[in-house]
């Protein structure tokens, strides 16, 4: 081997390793760098982000994934993320507010509908009265226990995960006795007219389970933040805060490496010993924190085999992947206003029959939802003037794609593509595909090329109730299988969504330095 | 008003609702294990999108075609002794960037593939290289390559395809020299069926000598007289050839062949043509959609650049680098790219395109300044605030201290 060559490989030791720079990823190493802790972020591939990414195309920069990012917050009402990225990592990066959460549209000529969906709760309970007259109330009742679970939750984080069972019972009555629910369970419990339901459940999409299955908690939770404390999006696409964060480790004296990949990590008695690459590092830690799942950790990575735990393999094999996501990015070479897309975000469904479009993600048929948004209409100059980026997004479960072959691959992509540009233009009634000047189509693929996802999923493990937030957080400590193991990211105890896996790397670095501290404390 | 009285909620019953609470950690429990505690076979999505996305493809070269006396076609298989047993399908028109050690110098080059994507699916590519004056790699392929010779390239890249969705069915292609290349693979798909396109091929050489795939091409025109149609547009003095057009690939030749206002045009040549064809071009007045450009890897001549500061060219500088765990100062100069700069020091950094354009290289400049080539220029908006920088389209200013991915 040349020379040059071999003086680049990392031997030291590191306090902590983190696996994978995906949102979670990001954030743990930046939290770990931030406490002066000596930390190496390796990815596999050549930026930062994981699915937060960018990607430029002719004279488009597309967003790689985010449609919106919830628990932000304005300036003078900070949420989590914002107090995470500005106070906790001192970051500045502009995120831009969204109009209006989504327009929703119905296809199915029985339950036709087209209704803007608005943000905050007073316009959101009057644009659900006109729609569905009498609904009134049990949207209240909705909300009012919505609260009541995003403050049980901030009572659950605060706690650390040990939450007095006296105050639960005391405050959080109806948080406890819904909890072990689905979505539809509660709601018919809250009474809620059906039509009424369809249009509260069409969040469910960024869930990715029928609202037969997924938990209540999770989903009102998500639903809230998203509705009533609106939701932003980074002025230079996700890459814009995730190269920030990049920079970030950068100076507080963290490693970052690219084009690194992890081929083993090694443990020994159960205790993480090191990790070795693909680029020939052998790194020695006693602390990993994964962003890459624990299916690939536990079923690639872990080395030797039979250091891996049976229990371990029990519960990957018991839990499921998550869709995975099909996205048609456009750049097209009129404005938005000329073109008649005048809204941010777009929900269209075949039907609201979400058990019914759930089964066609598992088929390579043409996915029976769509989330469309166009980055234009909140950030106006993201593209050149006359033009615009409109990316259209469906679902497929990893098992739809299982048996493509190369040959039909780029054919499937145009052919699924071309289907969801006409429902976007029928539902819409505007007419794109004239003024295509870039597109660029991702599948299950491209988020294994990029990411290295287990079947390409791309939300995690699927949150009925007994995988969802509250059964994962519960048992936590019990599921820790290898000491100085920390998951974060979207497969991690809290659950899917950007804003989720941003808040799960900060956790994951406490609870790495907690026992950092412990080790201290003892040497 | 009425007050907001408390919500009491009740799903299947008050006291079954709190049972369930305390269940839900039980039926996880009981979900676990009920499992198989099997390891999982295998992952199908991950293993196609490494058949369609290699990093590295390991090939050998098993024929060589001599094209013109100064061209020759190359064809690659999968090397028999490594673990490249496919050859990854792609798109006719994209390229592979071959990675090739020069004497302990690793550089990379993008070429086209010539040959079609069904041939990947028969087990081979061709790429066909002329040879330049004085070219450092081509020079070297010229004395070294042969038969048995084993070359690493990447995973098919570019975006200089054929799109259904976007273009018409009506194609106009312009070719300068060697950016034939990308036709002859789109050619071959047409003519296997793959693509249903018609193709007006306007093919620039400097000379009849020089004109690559002549026989081939005439037997497509002879064969699918409907669907292709080449004309041989010569910028030498003396023309014998029937048919062709002396010159240069202008509006004029253009309009008297092509139905310009339903097609969409690809174009793949030398600087020096898109700076002659975009004058052209910008008579007819198209719309962006319908023309496509391949980018044609660096630059050769610098001062040819729009702002370069020409009394910096022939100044030297160090960079100092870091990569992995090695920190190293190299030396520099202004009119070659940061990119060349590491190769000559064999740090082997990482780079696929060489147009700036698909960001392998991207890398952090900590101080220092350069010049980035802005017809080049395909960083993302963020990376320009942040100082992130594509080393394949920049050039030194000044000492620079820079950090870089290992490739």
């Amino acid at each position: 081997m040349i020379k040059e060559i071999k003086e680049q490989k990392v031997e030291d030791y590191y306090d902590a390793v983190v696996i994978g720079a995906g949102n979670g990823g990001l954030i743990a190493a930046a939290q770990l760098a931030i406490e002066g802790v000596k930390v190496v972020l390796c990815e596999q591939h050549n930026l930062p982000g994981g699915f937060a990414t960018s990607f430029v195309r002719g004279r488009f920069e597309f967003e790689g994934a985010l449609h919106e990012l919830c628990d932000y917050g304005p300036v003078s009402n900070k949420g989590a993320i914002r107090k995470l990225l500005e106070d906790d990592m001192g970051l500045d990066v502009a995120f831009i507010e969204i109009p209006e959460a989504f327009r929703l549209i119905i296809n199915d000529p029985n339950e036709k509908l087209d209704v803007i969906v608005p943000f905050g709760r007073e316009e959101f309970i009057s644009m659900m009265e006109r729609e569905v007259p009498g609904s009134e109330e049990s949207i209240k009742n909705y909300i009012l226990l919505s609260e009541e679970i995003i403050n049980a939750i901030s009572y659950i984080t605060e706690s650390e995960g040990n939450p007095e069972k006296d105050i639960l019972i005391a405050n959080y009555k109806n948080f406890l006795k819904t909890a072990p629910y689905t979505l539809d369970e509660v709601n018919n419990a809250l009474k809620i007219p059906k039509r009424a339901q369809n249009i509260l459940n069409a969040y469910w999409c960024y869930i990715g389970i029928p609202t037969s299955r997924i938990n209540f908690t999770f989903y009102a939770a998500m639903h809230y933040y998203f509705l009533i404390r609106k939701a932003y999006i980074p002025k230079y696409r996700s890459h814009g805060y995730t190269a920030a964060l990049e920079s970030l480790i950068r100076e507080k004296g963290g490693t970052v490496l690219f084009n690194t990949k992890i081929r083993k990590v090694n443990v020994r008695n159960n205790q993480i010993i090191g990790v070795e690459t693909n680029q020939g590092d052998k790194i020695k830690t006693h602390h990993v924190i994964s962003n890459a799942s624990p299916t690939l950790i536990y079923n690639n990575l872990l080395f030797p085999k039979t250091e891996v735990p049976q229990q371990a393999l029990k519960t990957m094999n018991a839990r499921r992947h998550a869709i995975s996501c099909f996205v048609v990015y456009l750049g097209l070479n009129k404005s938005a206003e000329e073109l008649g897309i005048n809204n941010y975000s777009y929900h269209i469904y075949d039907t609201t029959d979400t058990e019914e479009i759930y089964e066609s993600f598992k088929t390579l048929n043409p996915p029976k939802a769509q989330a469309t948004i166009c980055l234009n209409n909140v950030l106006q100059d993201c593209s050149p003037p006359g033009t615009c980026i409109l990316s259209i997004t469906a679902f497929f479960l990893p098992e739809a794609w299982e048996n493509v072959n190369s040959e039909d691959y780029f054919n499937l992509k145009n052919r699924i593509a071309r289907h969801l540009i006409n429902t976007f233009e029928f539902a819409t009634k505007t007419s794109i595909r004239e003024n295509i000047e870039e597109i660029e189509i991702a599948t299950p693929q491209t988020l294994a090329r990029y990411t290295g996802t287990f079947g390409g999923s791309a939300y995690g493990y699927e949150t009925d109730p007994w995988d969802s937030f509250m059964s994962r957080l519960m048992e936590m400590n019990n599921e820790k299988y290898i000491k100085g193991l920390e998951f974060c990211g979207g497969f991690s105890a809290n659950c899917q969504s950007y804003t989720n896996a941003l808040l799960s790397g900060q956790i994951a670095a406490f609870l790495t330095l907690q026992d950092l501290e412990k080790k201290g404390d003892s040497e | 008003m009425k007050e907001e009285k408390d919500l009491k909620i009740s799903v299947k019953g008050n006291i079954r609702d709190l049972l369930a609470f305390k269940n839900l950690t039980s039926q996880r429990r009981k979900n676990i294990e009920h499992a198989s505690e099997e390891f999982k076979k295998s992952d199908k999505v991950n293993e196609l999108a490494q058949i369609l996305h290699p990093t590295i493809q390991n090939l050998m070269i098993s024929e060589i075609i001599e094209e013109t006396k100064s061209a020759k076609t190359f064809k690659l298989i999968p090397d028999p002794d490594s673990n490249t047993e496919k050859l990854a399908y792609f798109r006719a028109g994209q390229f592979i960037s071959l990675r090739v050690n020069v004497g302990g110098v690793i550089i990379t080059r993008p070429y086209s593939i010539s040959s079609s994507p069904s041939d990947s699916l028969r087990g081979f590519y061709e790429i066909s290289i002329r040879k330049e004056d004085h070219g450092f790699l081509t020079e070297y392929i010229w004395n070294n390559w042969d038969i048995g010779t084993k070359i690493k390239s990447s995973g098919p890249n570019g975006y200089f395809y054929y799109d259904p969705i976007r273009d018409s069915k009506e194609l106009v292609g312009i070719a300068g020299g060697s950016g034939i290349t990308p036709f002859r693979s789109i050619m071959r798909e047409i003519m296997e069926g793959k693509l249903n396109v018609n193709l007006t091929l306007l093919y620039g050489s400097s000379e009849e000598n020089d004109i690559l795939f002549y026989e081939e091409f005439k037997e497509y025109e002879i064969r699918h007289p409907e669907k292709f149609k080449l004309i041989h547009v010569l910028s030498c003095e003396d023309v014998s050839l029937e048919g062709c057009e002396q010159g240069f690939i202008t509006a004029d030749i253009i309009e008297k062949y092509c139905d310009f206002n339903n097609s969409s045009v690809f174009i793949c040549g030398p600087q020096v043509m898109y700076d002659f064809i975009d004058k052209e071009l910008s008579k007819f007045n198209l719309p962006k959609n319908r023309i496509r450009k391949e980018v044609y890897g660096e630059v050769k001549d610098v001062l040819l650049l729009p702002n370069y500061p020409k009394n910096m060219a022939e100044k030297s500088f160090k960079i100092k680098i870091k990569m992995g765990n090695c920190t190293k100062e190299i030396p520099a100069i202004a009119n070659e790219t940061v990119l060349v700069a590491m190769e000559r020091a064999k740090l082997a950094p990482p780079s696929i395109c060489r147009s700036g354009q698909c960001g392998f290289c991207r890398s952090k400049l900590i101080s220092g300044e350069i010049f980035v080539n802005l017809k080049n220029d395909g960083r993302r908006a963020a990376d320009k605030l942040l100082n992130y920088f594509h080393p394949c389209s920049s050039y030194p200013l000044s000492n620079l201290e820079i950090e870089v991915p290992r490739s």
